[in-house]
């Protein structure tokens, strides 16, 4: 967006040919930059000059070092919009060296990732740098100062920022003092001395004054550079000098006030007039002043004004676009509200007009909102939404709805549904539907000549606000859990939809998956959440197109589909990094997909994945998914048997969470108890599962299936604790209804985790027969998906397990490579012996059996031999790996992983 | 802190504040409407009533805008609103 006004606003304008040389201030200042200090500061009111000593600064850095890189940004009140002042930021870095600012990812950044990856830009690169921020006492806006202490926090040593403000900015000041990282030139430093005061007057403005005259201004003016300035324009082509002089010194008016009153007597009558009719503007151009004037030849006024000196600062080197000075400003300004508050918005008037017809949307806005024009502000907002929107620079919109009056929203729905997003997003719930209602009813009514009764005029939002009021509706319904409601309101908004509009069938499509979803209808959840992804890729939001895979993933996840978690990871994740160049959602994807191999128990590949996503996240996280990372690092840190690591990523997990519309089917508090369990710190795990009310009586719902799980698997630990406490039964009987439950559901991934946990609880009851049958229906479920974790998380009782199946022939290959990992993770230590010669197939069938309880005759018979002939094969089993009794050999053959 | 005790009101009151120099009367408008009133020892006293704290804030913040030095501002207890 090279727009003039931007380019303007990026301006670092060159000193004045026949300034006053600061020489003692810069060179304050190029110590600072020496010191490596970080912060320049120069505080003072209008009028001290900031802006002139910075261009001095600038020029004189430049030529002492012509390779540094100067990026400059004037701000105005206007920035107090976050992303704003972030493309601002970015642009003026950008401009200082293209290869700043330069990789700009298509999605949405975080303040901190983009500031992230600017500074590593900065650093990046050869030469110094400095950045310039004017007019920082515009900022008041809280995240834009903490963007600013974060810039400082991590600022290259190449890097240095100067700061021009009115008043101090809310910066850790104390603390940049304490650590000498700020240079600060104060009023008290900025005034002119008298030896500047002369070299002004007497130089630079060709006043032969006496010292004596000198010395009263300097005294008369205490320094003020403003002041002087104006002084010495009233001085000009006078003859009495010494007579104004005295009467200056001897009054008592304010400073400005005469001296403005002395320059504008002695300016011609047509240049005083163009000087009160442009006051209004914060900035000037010809044709911009031509039709705020009603004259020709603003251009030219424009140049001298600036030759000679009235106050007017360049703000490009194309002598284009021009500000006064914004103490004359002010002067000027408050001049003409002193006339009555008509001429002054009928000149806001038609400076709106002017910036409106010339593309100048927000400027526009600005001045009809000055004039107050409120009724014409509110047209240029509603044509300007959704150029706004795309940006999401919200604020903006905010701040201007705010100021607008209730009735004039109410007359155009399009503001009015606006303004009931802003309710909506601030959390005011009860405040949506009111302005919803009144919308919807203006738009229905027709006024007489049959014209819509309402003041919005025709665009695309008007359009499609049914669908915009509808969705809305689906989402206060989401706020309130009212699942019906949100069902009926997004299908309606889903049946009002123009086929064109993608934008808001995508979001009707994933309000109705969210509902389908938490109401346990997990395949019409899918289903809805695929439209919902084709229909955002149509409207062109690849961000939120690709984000929907970590929904998609948490609904596959009870259905027990590994493999299409995976093609689906894998697939959003080449795309992410090809076609969003590692914005968001890159790095959710990466900790998504990194739960997989975990699944898998391919740790080394899930951690890869992990520290892929940790090093995007500065820049390319969402806040929304952010806490998946905690999640599945502390999945890693649990099968590596770290579990205080995984509780403390967990909680971290919780820090990052943010309650949003999804449903919570795998609650960090269950994982966290989960973990907590293994610990053997039952109370404490107790305590959540009672902080949810869960028992194992209770009705089960789909929602609360990971909760009950959980509390399945404290009540095997209780019984492991205290075989007498009758936990297990309980156990057994919860395990059995949700087993019952999850295939109502068709949830084939619960079932096996459920049919993993009956395999353990019987096995502790020593019905290792019977725990067979549950540990084969989930083996037979599991390995067509791939899954390994699933068994490695119970440890050894699943050893034994495995133990059996594999002498009951059960997956012989699938339960080989569980047993291994799962020796392999339980560390028994004598991994790796060699064998002294191969096993055949038989032999390690007759191992296999060995490992089992069943005795030699009962082997005999299970192999369909004689009880010699098991003895052979037996005693050549012992030479081969070396051992003499049965338990060294089973020990033997599964360190040497033949189990 | 409650308004009460330390005499701060935090709705409407009528305030004056003093700055250096003499204003003119036309700041008036700019000035939020409050009365400029010239003092014999070339100060300037801005009264009348201010809406709020915020009111207050933007008010000293145009005073300071204007390059103009604060003397003192104090709550005006003679002028109720």
């Amino acid at each position: 967006m090279a727009t003039p006004i931007l380019a303007t606003k990026l301006f670092a304008p060159p000193p004045r040919a026949n300034a006053v040389a600061r020489q003692r201030l810069i060179a304050r200042m190029d110590d600072g930059v020496r010191s490596r200090r970080k912060l320049t500061l120069i505080s003072a009111p209008a009028g001290f000059g900031k802006t002139t000593l910075l261009s001095q600064w600038i020029a004189a850095t430049r030529r002492r070092e012509p390779e540094v890189r100067v990026a400059w940004l004037s701000l105005d009140a206007s920035d107090n919009d976050p992303a704003r002042f972030l493309s601002y930021l970015a642009a003026a870095l950008h401009s200082a060296d293209a290869a700043f600012g330069s990789d700009d990812a298509k999605g949405p950044l975080t303040v901190e990732a983009t500031l992230t990856a600017l500074v590593n830009d900065v650093a990046r690169s050869p030469h110094n740098v400095i950045l310039v921020l004017d007019d920082f006492q515009l900022i008041e806006e809280a995240s834009i100062r903490e963007a600013v202490v974060f810039l400082l926090e991590r600022l290259p040593s190449t890097m240095h920022l100067a700061i021009a403000t009115r008043s101090d900015p809310l910066l850790p000041l104390p603390r940049l003092r304490a650590r000498d990282q700020l240079t600060e030139l104060r009023a008290a430093d900025l005034r002119f001395t008298a030896e500047e005061a002369t070299a002004f007057l007497n130089s630079v403005m060709g006043l032969s004054l006496t010292p004596d005259d000198v010395a009263a201004l300097e005294t008369r003016t205490e320094g003020w550079v403003a002041g002087l300035q104006l002084a010495a324009l009233s001085m000009r082509e006078r003859t009495d000098v010494a007579g104004f002089i005295t009467a200056f010194a001897g009054s008592h008016r304010f400073v400005i006030d005469y001296l403005v009153e002395e320059v504008l007597q002695r300016t011609p009558p047509p240049v005083r007039e163009f000087l009160n009719q442009t006051a209004v503007l914060d900035r000037l151009s010809g044709p911009l002043c031509d039709a705020v004037t009603g004259q020709t030849g603003s251009a030219e006024m424009l140049e001298s004004l600036e030759r000679g000196n009235l106050f007017v600062v360049p703000l490009d080197d194309r002598r284009e676009w021009y500000r006064y000075h914004h103490l004359f400003a002010d002067v000027l300004r408050s001049r003409l509200l002193a006339d009555g508050p008509r001429r002054m918005a009928a000149l806001h008037g038609l400076a709106s007009q002017w910036y409106a017809n010339n593309g100048f949307a927000e400027e526009a806005v600005e001045h009809a909102l000055a004039a107050p024009d409120f009724a014409g502000a509110a047209r240029l907002i509603e044509a300007s939404i959704s150029g706004i929107r795309k940006s999401r620079r919200d604020a903006t919109l905010l701040t201007w709805l705010a100021l607008l009056p209730r009735d004039i929203i109410r007359r155009r729905p399009v503001l009015g549904v606006f303004s009931a997003w802003s309710s909506l997003v601030a959390g005011d719930i009860d405040a949506v539907e009111p302005q919803l209602a009144e919308a919807q009813r203006m738009l229905s009514l027709v006024a007489a000549d049959g014209t819509p009764a309402h003041d919005s005029e025709p665009s695309d939002e008007l359009r499609n606000l049914p669908v915009t009021i509808a969705l809305y509706r689906a989402a206060v319904a989401l706020g309130r859990g009212d699942l019906a409601d949100v069902q009926r309101r997004a299908q309606q908004a889903m049946d009002l939809t123009a086929p064109d509009d993608h934008l808001g069938r995508g979001a009707a499509a994933g309000l109705l998956g969210l509902a389908s979803w938490a109401r346990g209808d997990i395949e019409a959840g899918i289903r809805a959440f695929e439209q919902s992804g084709a229909s955002l890729r149509l409207a062109g939001n690849l961000t939120d197109a690709l984000s929907t895979t970590m929904v998609m993933a948490d609904m596959l996840t009870p259905l027990g589909r590994l493999r299409e978690i995976h093609r689906a990871y894998d697939a959003a994740l080449h795309e992410a990094i090809e076609e969003c160049r590692g914005g968001e959602p890159t790095a959710d994807l990466h900790a998504g997909i990194s739960e997989v191999f975990l699944q898998r128990n391919e740790l080394g590949r899930a951690l890869e994945h992990l520290a892929a996503s940790e090093a995007l996240s500065e820049r390319a996280s969402s806040h929304e998914h952010r806490y998946r990372w905690f999640v599945a690092m502390a999945g890693v840190r649990r099968a590596e048997g770290d579990l205080d690591a995984a509780v403390e990523l967990l909680a971290g997990a919780e820090q990052h969470y943010r309650r949003g519309f999804f449903p919570e089917v795998r609650p960090i508090g269950g994982m966290r108890a989960r973990v907590l369990i293994e610990q053997g710190r039952l109370t404490d795990a107790q305590a959540w599962m009672s902080e949810q009310g869960l028992s194992d009586t209770d009705e089960l719902t789909y929602l609360r299936e990971f909760g009950h799980m959980t509390l399945a698997r404290a009540l095997i630990a209780h019984h492991r604790a205290d075989p007498a406490s009758g936990a297990l039964p309980r156990a057994i009987g919860l395990l059995a209804r949700l087993l019952d439950a999850a295939e109502a559901g068709g949830r084939v991934g619960s079932a096996g985790e459920i049919l993993v946990l009956q395999a353990v609880a019987l096995e502790l009851q020593d019905q290792t027969h019977l725990a067979l049958a549950p540990l084969e229906r989930a083996l037979d479920l599991a390995e067509p998906e791939g899954y390994v974790r699933l068994f490695l998380d119970e440890g050894a009782p699943m050893l034994r397990l495995l133990r059996a199946a594999a002498g009951a022939g059960i997956r012989p290959a699938y339960v080989r490579q569980l047993s291994q990992a799962l020796r392999q993770t339980e560390g028994s230590g004598a991994a790796g012996l060699p064998v002294t010669s191969a096993l055949s197939e038989r032999e390690l069938h007759v191992v296999r059996l060995l490992a089992t309880e069943m005795t030699g005759p009962e082997i005999a018979r299970a192999l369909s031999v004689s009880l010699n002939t098991m003895r052979t094969h037996t005693q050549h089993i012992y030479a081969k790996l070396d051992v003499t009794s049965r338990r060294a050999a089973v020990r033997r053959a599964e360190a040497a992983g033949l189990i | 802190m409650n308004a009460q005790r330390h005499d701060v009101p935090l709705v409407a009151a009528g305030y004056e504040i003093r700055l250096m120099g003499q204003l003119d009367h036309r700041w008036s408008d700019w000035l939020e409407g409050l009365t400029v009133t010239h003092e014999g020892d070339g100060t300037t006293t801005l009264s009348g009533p201010v809406a709020d704290q915020a009111a207050l804030h933007g008010l000293l913040r145009r005073i300071g805008d204007m390059g103009v030095t604060l003397i003192s501002v104090n709550v005006s207890h003679e002028d109720h609103v």
